[in-house]
């Protein structure tokens, strides 16, 4: 029987905090919000199998994510591809790091991104939600794992 | 958004008074990047508005202080020194201390503790079978003694300097962070000791790495903090000081020997310490970790 | 001095490419193992890669163990550039040869640091 681990809000908080300063610069710092209802424009999620079973994903405002991906490819116009893109390997570096706080060995998937909510499986369960905020503008990333794990 | 003349003014004056430590004109930037965090964590809108609050808030300075005075570190911070360390301070030392098998060495200024534990890295690698170390790790904050003595880092400070090889033999995964190892741990003792007034007692060091500190001071508090070292440094020990930082028109108590692209401070006259000379005192014996 | 930059994203080969652009190398690119073996057989031969570890077609450790096997490619310096940090993965890396890690996120300091211990980079000035 395996049980049912969960990461602990406060290490996907640091890991997330860690990925956005170091590519998004730290003049504006990633700030924990509360929940709100958050108007997706962009969203991706990575899964984890294998000692421990789990989807990570990241959404955002379509604002924000060109942002990041302006900041990321030193870009001023961004291409839906260039989005795709840069929020993929954005939930690759959490998901990979959300993988290291978990038993393992268990392996990565690439990224899956979507142009508004990315499905996530009916017999998952949301286990970490963080809802922060960044310039202003809101974000979600939430680890789930199966029901039955 | 920038600092205003009279909130820069009160801080430095803070820094100065608690610390000694100098922000002159032009140091507005770094004061600015070191409050900013904390006036967003209390609420403030800005750095000034923050300074405001400094001024009534005794527990929101003592973190101001805390923030001031933290030195950005990597491991094996500019390699030259520890190179210096393996090749010619150890060797120097071992050879000096048959009779005792002790070595004992001072990290000043050791902010969250990344050259004690390099150094504790490079003892465990080259120290001889049967040698015991002890790292005596300082700094005015006690915040960065806690981060030491907890031995944790995050993953962008483990990428900092931090050769691979090394991370894998001496720290495991904490949650999102690593935790150096007990073996380690034990090589390093904290103690809290502000550079600028005088010091508590301590043992005797062979090797004293106080570096990128004393740029901060003035130059009457630079030349009793080299006196003072003077007082607790084995008369053939060695005192390594930052790359941009130097004894030369502060102190004549000391002679500089160019060891690679690092220069060595060694006491006047260690040339002719005879060997079996100073006895370590009690305490630096007492404090042996391993 | 070449560096080959191997990332199935773009965003990520991009940073990459500044950061080691501003250390003095100049580039080349691969989005998988395979396009990055394809340079190596070409004869584009990089003093240094950089290596992600999960991409489609042929990942970074598969990259490492096939460049390992062929002698000629032996002075070839390998760091992984990867979101893998669980220390069981380094020691696999390392094992398989590679010669220095880095965990992603990563400031731009942190690969200067790296390869500045492989003796890529020459010291930066005195801080």
């Amino acid at each position: 029987m395996t049980i049912t681990v969960e990461p602990s809000y406060d290490d996907v908080q640091m890991l997330v905090d860690e990925v956005w300063t170091s590519f998004l610069g730290s003049e504006e710092p990633l700030l924990p919000g509360a929940p709100t209802d958050l108007a997706v424009g962009w969203s991706a999620a990575v899964t984890v199998s294998g000692e421990w079973h789990g989807m990570v994903s990241v959404e955002l405002p379509t604002g924000l994510a060109e942002e990041v991906t302006r900041r990321m490819l030193m870009v001023e116009e961004t291409l839906d591809e260039d989005v795709a893109d840069a929020v993929g390997e954005l939930v690759n570096m959490i998901g990979g790091n959300v993988k290291s706080l978990m038993p393992g060995p268990s392996v990565l998937s690439l990224p899956v991104v979507a142009a508004g909510r990315v499905a996530r499986p009916s017999d998952s369960v949301e286990v970490c939600r963080l809802d922060a905020s960044w310039a202003g503008t809101p974000l979600l990333v939430s680890v789930y794992v199966r029901k039955d794990a | 958004m920038t600092i205003s003349d009279s909130s820069f003014a009160f801080v430095s004056d803070l820094a100065r008074r608690e610390t000694a430590m100098l922000y002159d004109p032009g140091k507005e930037y770094l004061v600015e990047a070191r409050l900013l965090p904390l006036a967003r964590e209390a609420g403030c809108t800005d750095v000034d508005a923050y300074v405001l609050r400094l001024q009534v808030d005794a527990a929101e300075r003592a973190k101001a202080l805390d923030a001031l005075t933290i030195n950005e570190t990597s491991w094996f911070r500019d390699m030259a020194p520890y190179q210096a360390f393996t090749e010619l301070m150890l060797p120097s030392i071992v050879a000096r201390r048959e009779h005792t098998r002790h070595i004992s060495i001072w990290s000043a200024a050791c902010s969250s503790g990344q050259e004690a534990y390099s150094l504790s890295m490079l003892l465990d690698e080259h120290l001889p079978p049967g040698w015991t170390a002890q790292i005596l790790a300082t700094d005015i904050s006690h915040k960065m003694l806690a981060r030491v003595e907890a031995g944790r880092y995050s993953q962008v400070e483990m990428n900092r300097g931090l050769p691979a090889t090394s991370l894998v033999k001496y720290f495991s995964r904490a949650g999102s962070e690593w935790e150096v190892n007990d073996n380690l741990k034990k090589m390093v003792r904290t103690q809290h000791l502000n550079l600028s007034t005088s010091f508590p007692p301590l043992p005797t060091f062979d090797i004293v790495f106080i570096r990128n500190v004393l740029i901060y001071f003035d130059l009457d508090v630079k030349r009793d903090i080299l006196r003072r070292v003077g007082q607790v440094i084995s008369p053939d020990g060695f005192m390594l000081l930052g790359s941009s930082e130097t004894t030369l028109d502060l102190d004549d108590h000391w002679d500089r020997e160019a060891h690679g692209r690092v220069q060595v401070h060694r006491p006047v006259g260690y040339a002719n310490v005879p060997a079996f000379s100073p006895q370590p005192t009690p305490e630096s014996i007492a404090m042996t970790g391993a | 001095m070449y560096a080959l930059i191997i990332d199935d994203s773009r965003a990520m080969r991009s940073i990459l490419r500044r950061i080691v652009t501003d250390l003095g190398f100049e580039t080349l690119e691969a989005a998988d193992g395979q396009e990055a073996l394809d340079h190596l057989n070409a004869g584009r031969i990089p003093t240094l890669c950089l290596i992600d570890w999960n991409m489609p077609v042929m990942d970074g450790y598969t990259f490492i163990t096939n460049v390992r096997a062929n002698s000629e490619w032996r002075d070839i310096t390998l760091m992984m550039v990867t979101t893998e940090s669980e220390h069981g993965q380094i020691v696999k890396a390392l094992a398989a040869g590679a010669h220095e890690y880095v965990i992603k996120p990563f400031t731009p300091d942190a690969i200067a640091d790296k390869l500045e211990l492989l003796g890529l980079v020459a010291k930066a000035v005195p801080a």
